[in-house]
């Protein structure tokens, strides 16, 4: 597997914590959301970063009680065309400001690079041989209908006005 | 009409280069049919029962000549002569070669056409009223709006993926001949209490197995915040419509098992977090797309023209398509035209090149260069003087194009059924055929007045059948096509879902059946109450006799 970085943020090195297993002091692990939400504050304070692994079949509204506490969340798909973990990801960034890294696991098809970038995503962990083509599918469009969380303005704010992205007016509202 | 700027044409560009490099991986094996396959979906290209079948796009049945002419080229030099008008204002081909759809595509792009989203789990060809900006009865012209929404929903970064596919119908008129109730959402365009122009929304119609009537989620939604609601409305339908089924994917079965109004509930929440950032576009992108739907120019001309009488009164086809295919234009003088695809004994839908090329040359002289594609599978002329009549309806019925049958029995709706369709239980076009010839006399129709028969040749109801005053449907027994009568739909304002009035037939049998249903209508009606009134009032049980006896 090899790690594509959609935006050039800096990827998070973690180990998946095995079930029962504590964290070491200051490592990055990554956990199910079904125990971060039974996890008390000595965990978090224990791990370095703590990241979530959710499936498109966890309900966001289950992560609001833990998003802030988090530095990382691993989106895994079963399937390329679930599209749930496009909404989740945009959940995490529009509901709950969340800043960290989101990475994509799972089947997803280099045809989807850009649709990952501009829900949120930052990473996607892909087969050693979908990287040419998830790189190549990252340059095809010169620009979307939408703003998006990749930071780029929808082509219909670009005709009227310049820089206007969703981010920046969250912001400033 | 609207026309592409720099950045449009950068992305229909940019995806043909995509659909090219993804055929050509595909030719060279590096992807395989099962890699492919979600690849093609996402751009129209299905593989049926023959060969490769490739759907285009005709934004809300919207196009200019060019455009049209564009279409007979394409028929010609890649397919086999001819194209099929559907009733979701797309245009199919049914003999493309995979190695020149990248072509077909790129000849598309350069008259600003495209097959985005003409298939797969993501939002539809927005659909709408083929006399829309013609009509004097509509609040707006929904077109400027389904031109938003077509840009808002191309490519979305989260709406792609959806469960299953989404369609959604707009209409600017009271009279709704956009059949809205049956689709996904369903947008009606009106004016509040205080003069301000708005939507009713609806939710949760559509056919396939289970048939459904859209029901209201608001009343009254301002236009500038038609794109942060339907965000919300499809958000919520992404994360939770169901994805362990397919016959179950539709927003109708959530919304079925949720209820409207939790439905209405959990878009509203959403809504509320969402309305305040730019998902809606700025008001200058709203008055820019509108320029572009600007009424023609027509001159108000006298209403009656001596020429159209006296041809009317000399030749009575003329005088019998004047009263059916055209119908009243908002500026005075002018009419829109109804070019039927359904000549009797053709296939429905269906137009030649050569067809094609004439409603184009039509179009440049007689209507503003713009022509529009009905649900119902015809092409229309949607300006025209009524001192051309004559003219135009002289060429068209030297093509093969002139039957006077809009509106009427033989104005048949049907799917590609078998003879093309991989997921077909019968075929449908036959019996589309059998039922024009049967009823092959204009003034038979006439007297029988407006009835829809509408023709799917499986459960899938391509062909609209829930909704015909007469739908057929096809179904297999034992290895056999029989085909259910039902009775009673309606796809406009008044939507109802057709009933099965009881055992199915033969091919010849419902043919038959069509016969006698409309013999009780006949023998039973009051005044000139119509078929779809007549049925409403006597139930179907005095049909139910008529077709399989009393014993
Ligand atoms: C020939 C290839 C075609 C295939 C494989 C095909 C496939 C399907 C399928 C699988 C559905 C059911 C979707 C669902 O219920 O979730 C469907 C529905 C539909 N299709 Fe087609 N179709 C074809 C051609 C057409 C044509 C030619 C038309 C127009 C004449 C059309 C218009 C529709 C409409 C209006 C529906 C009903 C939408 C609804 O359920 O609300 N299709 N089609
Ligand atoms: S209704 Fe059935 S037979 Fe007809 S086109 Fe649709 S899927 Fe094919």
């Amino acid at each position: 597997m090899v790690l594509i970085n959609l935006t050039g943020i800096q990827p998070t090195g973690f180990t998946l914590l095995a079930e029962g297993a504590q964290p070491k002091e200051g490592e990055n692990v990554a956990v199910t959301v079904e125990r971060l939400l039974a996890e008390d504050s000595v965990f978090f304070e224990t791990a370095g970063g703590i990241g979530a692994v959710i499936t498109t079949d966890t309900p966001y509204a289950e992560l609001d009680a833990i998003a802030d506490k988090l530095a990382f969340v691993v989106i895994e798909f079963p399937a390329f065309g679930d599209g749930r973990g496009f909404s989740l990801a945009v959940r995490l960034r529009k509901d709950f400001g969340f800043k960290g890294e989101i990475r994509a696991i799972g089947p997803v098809i280099p045809d989807q690079a850009l649709f990952l970038l501009r829900a949120g995503f930052d990473t996607v962990d892909v087969t050693d041989e979908r990287k040419a083509a998830f790189e190549a599918a990252l340059s095809r469009f010169p620009g979307f209908y939408q703003s998006d969380f990749g930071g780029q303005t929808s082509i219909a704010h670009a005709r009227h006005t310049a820089g206007h992205t969703i981010e920046g007016h969250r912001e400033a509202s | 009409m609207y026309a592409y700027d720099t950045y449009d044409h950068a992305m229909v560009n940019a995806r043909v280069a995509e659909f090219r490099d993804q055929v050509d991986r595909r030719m060279t094996g590096e992807l395989t049919e099962e890699e492919f396959r979600p690849l093609r979906l996402m751009n129209g290209l299905y593989l049926q029962l023959h060969a490769y079948m490739l759907r285009v796009a005709i934004p809300y049945g919207t196009l200019s000549a060019n455009q049209m002419r564009k279409l007979a080229h394409v028929a010609r030099k890649y397919d086999k002569g001819y194209g099929h008008f559907t009733t979701r204002q797309n245009i199919q081909y049914n003999w493309p070669k995979l190695s020149e759809t990248p072509d077909i595509l790129q000849e598309l792009a350069d008259v600003e056409m495209h097959a985005i989203q003409t298939s797969g789990n993501c939002i539809r060809n927005v659909t709408t009223d083929q006399f829309a900006g013609a009509v004097a009865d509509e609040v707006a012209d929904p077109r400027p709006y389904a031109e938003l929404i077509r840009q808002w929903s191309s490519f979305h970064p989260e709406f792609s993926f959806l469960p299953r596919k989404f369609k959604i119908a707009i209409t600017g008129a009271a009279e709704d001949r956009a059949a809205v109730k049956w689709h996904d959402i369903g947008l009606v365009l009106k004016q509040n209490e205080v003069g301000e122009v708005g939507f009713e929304v609806l939710a949760g119609g559509g056919m396939g197995r289970t048939p459904v009537i859209a029901k209201s989620m608001r009343d009254f939604l301002p236009i500038s915040d038609m794109l942060s609601y339907l965000e919300a409305m499809l958000r919520v339908y992404n994360e939770q419509g169901r994805r362990d089924n397919k016959y179950k994917a539709r927003i109708k079965i959530l919304i079925d098992a949720m209820g409207i109004d939790e439905y209405r509930r959990q878009v509203d929440a959403e809504w509320e977090k969402i309305r305040h950032v730019p998902i809606d576009v700025p008001d200058e992108e709203v008055a820019r797309i509108k320029a572009f739907f600007a009424p023609p120019p027509l001159p108000v001309l006298a209403d009656a023209a001596t020429e159209v009488d006296e041809l009317a009164n000399a030749n009575f086809i003329f005088k019998a398509w004047l009263a059916n295919n055209t119908g009243a234009h908002k500026v005075p003088g002018h009419v829109h035209v109804t070019i039927s695809l359904k000549p009797h004994g053709g296939i429905p839908g269906d137009a030649t090149d050569e067809q094609m090329d004439l409603v184009a040359e039509l179009a440049d002289a007689y209507s503003q260069s713009e022509i529009r594609v009905s649900h119902e599978q015809n092409l229309i002329l949607p300006h025209v003087a009524k001192s051309d009549l004559p003219a135009l309806w002289t060429k068209l019925d030297q093509a093969g194009l002139g039957t006077p049958n809009a509106g009427l029995l033989t104005d048949i709706i049907a799917c590609p059924g078998l003879d093309y369709c991989a997921l077909a239980n019968t075929r449908s076009i036959p019996i589309a055929q059998t039922i024009t010839e049967r009823f092959d006399d204009i003034k038979r129709l006439m007297d029988i007045g407006p009835l829809k028969i509408k023709i799917s040749g499986g459960i899938n109801s391509c062909g609209h059948h829930h909704a015909g005053h007469i739908g057929i449907l096809g179904v297999d027994r034992r290895g056999e096509e029989n085909y259910q009568l039902l009775l009673g739909g309606s796809g406009a304002e008044d939507a109802s879902k057709a009933a099965i009035l009881g055992p199915g037939f033969n091919e010849v049998g419902i043919v038959d059946a069509v016969e006698k249903v409309v013999a009780v209508y006949l023998g039973e009606r009051e005044g000139d109450e119509s078929f779809l009134s007549a049925y409403r009032r006597l139930g179907p049980d005095v049909f139910k006799e008529a077709v399989y006896g009393t014993d």
